[in-house]
């Protein structure tokens, strides 16, 4: 019994020492976002996803329900205890573009969350999670006529970082079959750009233009979570964003509206052993950007095991709201993955992979995202 | 197991954080709104209070002496005057009695650091002048010595295209053991792949007397001559090539205490000139409203940029081209084509301002070209641009400095329709922060 304590106790310390590890990854280097797309570019970016890896291996669909899910606050009500998760992604994307290929890689940290009860009925959390990410990079090779010669020029403008969402958020159990939840957002976070044209001719020097963008908007969340019967639950959620800003050297030099979203989702227990779960979800970027869209989101998951530790399977799709055209871009995706607790339930580590498909007027993209998720109650 | 994974973790890190961003760009549709626009000007009213002053650089002073004979444009001719060396020394019997110095025979050597190597015939001619020549000394106060009997000459052209010799004496007596030679006893060699020349006279006493009332000096003058536009230069004691000349010269030495004949004594002395210098039949012409640079004395041409504030705050230079338009052609010998340098000034103080040699800027003057003259400034419109605190003027000037007879003239800013201008390509701000 005192022998087990003790390898319970050492295997809890070895957890928060890999919290702790992920945690100061995370803050430094300051890449939140998730797996970006081209077809953020020209917008205001790529929103992120903000689901736990264990939602996001079941297509997202857990992630109204998932406490350490940053889709709904309601959802935390089921953090009994004070606990902390955090997301790591790493994606492999193909761009098809013009007829050519482009593979590309990128490391993200989407969403952070930490929540633990107030009271017996109030859970509070916090945390932050990829808004909107705007880490790209294009090249781009053309002739254009200067003093009435062509001379070969080779532009390239990267963007590194993300507009984050933290996320100060409260649940609450009004009683035994309803929750409600709401949060408050501060939308922080900056990108450095980097402009940079050369010159094929000698004589015209390279230029490079750089810039910190700093953004910074506001938002509220609300959600309730009502528990129909012991094994069916629904969720609803509405969320209101502000003005992004962008900001250079403290001059505003654009303000952009942020979309209204709402959505719902159901989630089924069929027995000890199967969960299935369902969200359907609204977005509307027409406002945002000229090539804005309104965005109808799906997805549809389950989870084969004991809840929050078993093997998972889930399928999405939807739009993205970028794109050039009359239609938005679409997105479908598979997804599975398998989560594994450890040092007597204290924490839990999830492993996902995520396959995606983008299609849109003149740009096609394949993502393959490996996702590792820890989990830890102190 | 858990630890197992924290290892696997921290291993995995640096190699899942690696990241490629980059792809091709599928413009404007996939790019962002905000483009790197080029732009580009041409600045007809940026420069302004523009200057020229004369008299930096004497032709006695320059890093080269030219001799041409291009007839109807112009007739240079280089002298030069030697060092002082005895012309006698004291006998061994008698503290009084001097015993005079001899001369066998000189030889000269010049160094011909230019010439025009498709100028066919290509003669050079030594005439003897008065070793008063001095840097009051014209065209014309020393064409009455030019007029007179040549005391030698040689055909560059011809000895040059005899076989070389390969001998290792002349290491000894010409520095170089390949050189060619004529059945006069002129010698050439050659340094810098051929372009420059060191031309190697031998004179008799005659030819280069040794005059106690001189001092032993010695002055001659060059010019030179070839079927078509003869032209050369020749180095000075300002670049450390001036003439030299080894005299070997004997005394004879008396023995009146035995019955033995006198003793001649042999000896080899070595001067270098002290004085060297050129003229050429063109009078000096007084500066006017238009901007002069070369000639001799050197002229220089001030010119202040009225940089616009945009260009400051607002966008990056990417390509900046002065432009200079010549009143006329600069009349003369493809050859003595020259180099019009910019030197960016520390302090605006006008004729006297330093100027700074970290940033030059140069084009070259092609000679009986009307052509509009271009010069690149661009990376010193980028420091004006970025470091306001930077005086922004730039004198221009011939390199080398009143060694040649070519000056040219451009409009100033007094002449509207062609006075000088400054075109500037850049790049606009990029408009970071737009979606």
């Amino acid at each position: 019994m005192t022998r087990a304590r003790g390898r319970a106790g050492r295997a809890g310390r070895a957890a928060i020492v890999m919290f702790a590890a992920m945690v100061l990854a995370v803050s430094p280097a300051g890449h939140l976002a998730a797996q970006d797309s081209q077809f953020g570019i020209r917008g205001l970016g790529t929103p992120g996803k903000w689901e736990s890896v264990r939602a996001r291996s079941a297509g997202g669909a857990f992630a109204p329900f998932d406490a350490f899910s940053a889709l709904t606050d309601a959802s935390l009500i089921d953090a009994r205890r004070l606990a902390g998760s955090i997301t790591g992604a790493m994606s492999n994307r193909t761009v098809q573009a013009n007829g050519s290929e482009a593979p590309l890689r990128g490391t993200r940290f989407p969403v952070f969350v930490v929540a633990g009860p107030l009271t017996r009925r109030i859970v509070v959390g916090a945390g932050f999670s990829t808004y909107l990410d705007r880490t790209f990079g294009i090249g781009l090779q053309d002739t254009i006529d200067i003093r009435g010669t062509p001379v070969p020029i080779t532009d390239q403008v990267t963007s590194d970082g993300a507009v984050t969402d933290l996320r100060f958020s409260m649940a609450a159990r009004v009683n035994r079959w309803i929750a409600l939840g709401g949060g408050f957002h501060v939308l922080t976070g900056s990108t450095r750009v980097v402009a940079t044209r050369t010159f094929g001719d000698t004589a015209y020097r390279s230029t490079t233009a750089r810039a910190q963008v700093a953004y910074s908007g506001k938002a509220a969340s609300v959600s309730a979570l009502i528990d129909l019967t012991s094994g069916l639950r629904v969720s609803g959620w509405f969320r209101a964003d502000s003005k992004l800003d962008a900001d250079v050297l403290g001059k505003v030099v654009a303000s952009n509206d942020l979309p209204n979203s709402y959505g719902t989702g159901v989630q089924w227990r069929l027995g000890s052993e199967l969960t299935v779960a369902g969200t359907a979800s609204w977005r509307d970027w027409t406002a945002s950007a000229a090539n804005g869209h309104n965005t109808f989101n799906w997805s549809f998951g389950t989870e084969f095991g004991q809840l929050g530790s078993g093997l998972r399977l889930g399928a999405r799709g939807g739009q993205m709201p970028f794109g050039a055209g009359q239609t938005a871009p679409t997105e479908v995706g598979l997804s599975g993955g398998v989560g594994k607790q450890f040092s007597a339930g204290r924490g839990r580590i999830d492993f996902g992979v995520e396959h995606l498909e983008r299609k849109g007027t003149g740009l096609n993209e394949r993502v393959w995202t490996f996702l590792l998720g820890l989990t830890v109650r102190p | 197991m858990t630890r197992y994974f924290a290892f696997l973790l921290l291993l995995a890190g640096p190699v899942a954080c690696t990241e490629v961003t980059s792809a091709p760009g599928d413009c404007p549709t996939f790019c962002p709104n905000g483009t790197i626009e080029s732009k580009d000007t041409i600045f007809t009213d940026i420069i302004v209070r523009d200057s020229s002053y004369r008299g930096y650089i004497q032709g006695y002073q320059a890093e080269a002496m030219t001799a041409a004979d291009i007839p109807g444009v112009i007739d240079s001719r280089a002298f030069f005057v030697t060092n002082k060396i005895s012309t006698d020394t004291t006998s061994p019997l008698d503290s009084t009695t001097r015993v005079p110095y001899f001369a066998d025979s000189v030889r000269l050597s010049l160094i011909m650091v230019r010439r025009d190597t498709l100028a066919t015939n290509l003669r050079v001619k030594l005439y003897a002048l008065p070793v008063t020549a001095d840097s009051t000394s014209t065209f014309f106060s020393l064409q009455p010595y030019f007029a007179g009997p040549v005391v030698d000459s040689f055909s560059v052209g011809a000895i040059l295209s005899q076989p070389a010799i390969h001998d290792t004496v002349g290491q000894r007596l010409y520095g170089d053991s390949v050189f060619w030679t004529d059945s006069a006893g002129h010698v050439i060699t050659a340094r810098d792949s051929g372009r420059t020349l060191n031309l190697i006279w031998h004179l008799d006493s005659l030819q280069a007397p040794l005059v106690a009332a001189d001092s032993g000096r010695l002055a001659y003058g060059i010019r030179v001559a070839a079927d078509s536009f003869a032209t050369v230069a020749f180095s000075t004691l300002e670049a450390g090539g001036q003439p030299a000349l080894i005299w070997y010269f004997h005394y004879t030495q008396p023995d009146t205490a035995t019955s033995t004949p006198d003793t001649v004594v042999a000896r080899v002395a070595s001067r270098a000139a002290q004085f060297d210098s050129f003229v050429f039949d063109r009078a000096v012409q007084p500066l006017d409203s238009n901007l002069t640079v070369g000639g001799v004395p050197s002229a220089r041409s001030l010119l202040r940029v009225d940089l616009p504030a945009y260009i400051r705050d607002s966008i990056d230079v990417v390509r900046a081209t002065l432009i200079l338009v010549p009143v006329a052609p600069v009349l003369g010998s493809p050859a003595d084509s020259f180099e019009l340098r910019a030197l960016p000034v520390l302090a605006d103080v006008g004729a006297k301002s330093p100027v700074t040699g970290v940033l030059t800027f140069k084009t070259i003057i092609h000679l009986n070209s009307a052509d509009t003259v271009r010069m690149e400034l661009t990376d010193l419109v980028r420091n004006w641009a970025l470091d306001t605190t930077q005086t922004r003027s730039v004198m221009l000037g011939q390199v080398p400095e009143a060694a040649s007879y070519p000056e040219i003239h451009f409009y100033s800013s007094r002449a509207p329709a062609f006075r000088p201008a400054l075109h500037i390509t850049y790049v606009k701000r990029y408009p970071f922060g737009t979606p």
